[in-house]
């Protein structure tokens, strides 16, 4: 995941350790969100403004008919899981592999395809959104976790789409979106002061939202936090001294809504500058920030036109040498309207210009260096999808992005949903769609040195990662209290990306697109209401990585390359309301093992107990992975500790 | 969500037989329950209209008797079908219970009143009832605003208040019913 930082010899010797990130973890609880009607008017008035009303599709329409694998995260149990970064919120959506490599890293993914740290390939096929924004990295296509974060008071949801999204959101949605959605200012009215202290991480925010005028609200933030090292693996399961891997992350930011008659206006911010020791290697040091301007204007007859804009700016410098400064612009539309009373439409367009610099880290023993080292990306879509009721309860929904990549030109993704609703319980669907990852400057511009001598190069011919999916689901109300949820997948890549060899020489080794096959499996979750006060959610995710060399290829480093996945992974999460205010959640998870590098399948344990003293005051203990006093998630990766945190929440 | 409001209206001939209709419907056609409860959005709307009572205190004179029940009138074309005759089932504000109508034209006894149709027409409904101890509902995407207007932001069902408006005929909205609305625009607090 580092890629700036990280050694290069280790392709060829693997034992050697790597300079950042890595490892994986788990999921977690379900929390389907059918609602029989009879739960929405059991609701109070304030849950009333808490239900989802919509979806995958980018034209609104009821979650438990979104023909798609969604899971859902809300504000609750983001809340009661205990979990104070955006990682840790993603270990509740059992369609996520979510591998903790060091307190600041992590490899996230979903059905698989999590990298190889040590072979320089990282999970690069998600899209993050945050409210609209997309948070991969251009660079490379990867995310840096930790570079994005949200309080967990200002999270509304996290929508986890498991599959390709590349026909309804766009530029990197492979294997999944990840759309994490903030709060309205309205919604966080009033001061809140946040502590928390643990034997692992120290945190400390404010906030303070109002109403400025009839229509206008406004919130304003500021946090920072301390996180200790975790400790470095010896050897197999041994965990010995500190990893040095602690860092430091204050971040502040704004967010206004205005609501100028039926318009909704938002605008937000955040910035951020951040301090990570790293094992064996110097100080790595991030900065960036944002802003995001969305508009959305309804119109007669249902039609509905949203204008979203945002500005980007990344930095991060490894004080061993190199360092990448992003700049990047987006601009985008989408207009939904209906036609002929069965026919929903929405359509857009976008385009994202990534203006970057990446400083060569040059060294005596190795050097990384992209030529060229500087240029303007320009990444431009138009889509279109129609949501077709073909019969009473059987939508058809056809759609098709094409994206004008700047290495590859113009690729189309088109996909065709088929969704029945037997009953108001029932939903069956299907689906075929395409999505690629278009070639980045780290496949295409990298050349790295050891010593004098080039030991790998970019490719200047990569093609596109692809992926063509073929998912069928099942989402039911079995009885008023237990909702399942079950999706199989078969996933067809080809061109996935593989390290070459020069024909005799060996070196430089060169990217290849020597991977190809399938991978396929099933997602399920299910939710189940014990009582009025005990909430039981599980999840287990299943899958079988079948990829193979291409004809040709020189099968250099194994398939394991591309992706290190466990085989499964399962959760159980036990919510309970114990009396009034006091509430007591438990999080168990099992993930298999990881073949190559071998990691041994683990099970773990986080819990919270909350206690809302009163309006003004909530008082909480989290302990996390208590099961064991260290356990590794991913290879290379540190020996994540058990830890406890102590939060204290005043409102005023 | 307009398609499945435009489907409604298209159905829905003479304003008159569209009440006769939509009790028929919900007692006897499983065909278009079905298709209101596609529409999560329209529950929780109506789940909204029934809950909303308990918070709003009217004046003596928007009841005939301390009796009367509480009455949610639908006026135009009606969204909700059976959903709303659910949500409103089981529930009382203090001593009176909650009843349906859906009407044509506004009348006398409604104390809540959801008006729905084009604008001309929601904005003929909200100028007769502009006098009037009555909590106007619209809808979202209504071009005019009741009382209470329904707003979808986020995903989400909210609502504005216009306490003004409400201050103006003498109806007091709690405050807790003020904090949880999207946008409150203020009255003249006493």
């Amino acid at each position: 995941m580092e890629f700036m930082a990280g050694a290069l010899g280790e392709i060829v010797s693997k034992s050697v350790r790597f300079g950042a990130a890595s490892l994986l973890a788990l999921a977690l609880p379900a929390h389907a969100q059918q609602l029989a009607q009879n739960d929405i008017n059991q609701m109070s008035i304030e849950q009333l403004a808490n239900v989802e009303i919509t979806s995958v599709s980018k034209a609104a329409e009821p979650l438990s008919d979104a023909p798609a694998s969604i899971y859902v995260i809300s504000h609750d149990d983001v809340i009661r899981s205990g979990a104070q970064s955006v990682p840790e919120m993603l270990r509740l959506a059992p369609n996520l592999e979510v591998m903790q490599t060091s307190p600041s890293q992590y490899v996230i993914t979903s059905r698989g395809l999590n990298g190889n740290s040590a072979d320089q390939s990282f999970p690069d096929k998600l899209l993050i959104l945050i409210d609209g924004r997309s948070a991969y990295n251009p660079l490379f296509s990867g995310v840096y976790w930790d570079m994005q974060d949200v309080l967990p008071e200002n999270i509304d949801r996290i929508e986890v789409i498991s599959g390709p999204g590349g026909t309804e959101w766009g530029a990197n949605a492979i294997n999944g979106v990840i759309n994490i959605v903030t709060r309205n200012s309205a919604d966080t009215k009033g001061g809140l002061i946040d502590l928390g202290v643990g034997d692992q991480t120290s945190s400390a925010a404010l906030q303070y939202g109002g109403q400025w005028a009839d229509n206008l609200t406004y919130r304003l933030y500021a946090k920072d936090f301390y996180q200790r090292a975790d400790a470095t693996v010896a050897s197999p399961g041994v965990p010995s001294g500190s990893a040095h891997d602690g860092w430091t992350k204050p971040q502040g930011g704004f967010r206004l809504d205005w609501t100028p008659g039926q318009d909704q206006v938002s605008l937000e911010g955040d910035i951020f500058g951040g301090a990570e020791a790293q094992t064996g290697l110097p100080f790595n040091m991030i900065a960036g920030g944002n802003v995001t301007a969305r508009w959305q204007h309804p119109m007669d007859d249902g039609q509905n036109l949203q204008v979203l804009s945002y500005y980007d700016e990344e930095q991060r410098t490894s004080l061993n040498g190199g360092s990448f400064y992003l700049n990047s612009y987006d601009l985008e539309f989408q207009h939904n309207f209906t036609f002929s009373n069965w026919n929903s439409v929405v359509w857009g367009a976008g385009e994202r210009i990534d203006q970057y610099r990446i400083h060569p880290r040059l060294g005596a023993a190795n050097s990384l260096i992209f030529s060229p080292g500087s240029r303007v990306l320009n990444l431009a879509d138009i889509f279109g999808e129609d949501r077709i009721a073909l019969a009473d309860g059987v939508q058809l929904t056809l759609g098709l992005k094409l994206e004008d990549d700047p290495y590859s030109g113009v690729t189309p993704m088109p996909s065709g949903r088929l969704s029945w609703k037997i009953d108001p319980h029932n939903l069956i669907w299907g689906s075929v769609s395409r999505a690629i990852r278009s070639p980045t400057p780290f496949d295409v511009d990298v050349v790295e040195k050891v010593g004098t001598g080039v030991f790998l190069t970019g490719n200047a011919d990569f093609l596109p990662e692809d992926v063509i999916a073929y998912e069928a689901g099942w989402r039911g109300q079995v009885t008023q209290d237990l909702s399942v949820s079950v999706t199989g997948f078969d996933d067809f890549y080809s061109n996935l990306r593989s390290i070459e060899p020069t024909p005799v020489s060996f070196v430089p080794l060169y990217w290849g697109k020597g991977i190809g096959g399938n991978i396929y499996g099933l997602e399920s979750w299910a939710n189940y209401q014990l009582t009025d006060w005990w909430r039981l959610a599980a999840g287990l995710t299943w899958q079988h990585d079948d990829l193979k060399f291409v004809p040709g290829a020189s099968g250099f480093l194994g398939v394991a390359q591309d992706g290190n996945d466990p085989h499964h992974q399962a959760s159980l999460r036990s919510s309970m309301n114990l009396a009034d205010g006091l509430t007591f959640d438990a999080d168990f998870r099992e993930v298999g093992q990881l073949p190559n590098p071998h990691v041994p399948e683990f099970v773990e344990l986080n819990a919270r107990l909350g206690w809302q003293v009163n309006d003004r005051l909530d008082l909480s203990l989290s302990g996390f992975n208590l099961l064991h006093g260290h356990h590794v998630e991913y290879a290379p990766g540190d020996a994540i500790r058990r830890n406890f945190f102590l939060e204290t929440k005043w409102r005023f | 969500m307009a398609l499945l409001k435009h489907n409604a209206s298209l159905r829905i001939w003479g304003k008159r037989a569209a009440a006769v209709w939509l009790t028929l419907a919900a007692a006897t056609f499983a065909g278009p329950e079905a298709r209101a409860q596609d529409s999560l959005e329209y529950e929780v709307k109506a789940a909204y209209l029934a809950k909303f009572a308990p918070f709003i205190e009217w004046p003596a004179r928007a009841f005939s008797s301390p009796t009367t029940p509480l009455t949610i009138c639908v006026v135009g074309p009606d969204p909700f079908g059976p959903l709303l005759d659910r949500a409103a089932a089981g529930e009382r504000d203090g001593d009176r219970p909650v009843t349906i109508r859906r009407l044509a034209a506004p009348a006398p006894d409604c104390q809540i009143l959801f008006a729905d149709g084009d604008n001309q027409a929601v904005n003929n409904v909200l100028g007769a009832e502009k006098d009037r101890p009555v909590v106007t509902v619209t809808d979202s995407g209504a071009r005019a605003h009741g009382i209470i207007s329904f707003v979808v932001t986020g995903n989400h069902v909210r609502f504005d208040i216009d306490e003004a408006a409400a201050n103006a005929v003498g109806i007091h909205i709690s405050s807790k019913l003020l904090d949880l609305a999207h946008a409150v625009k203020k009255g003249a607090r006493p």
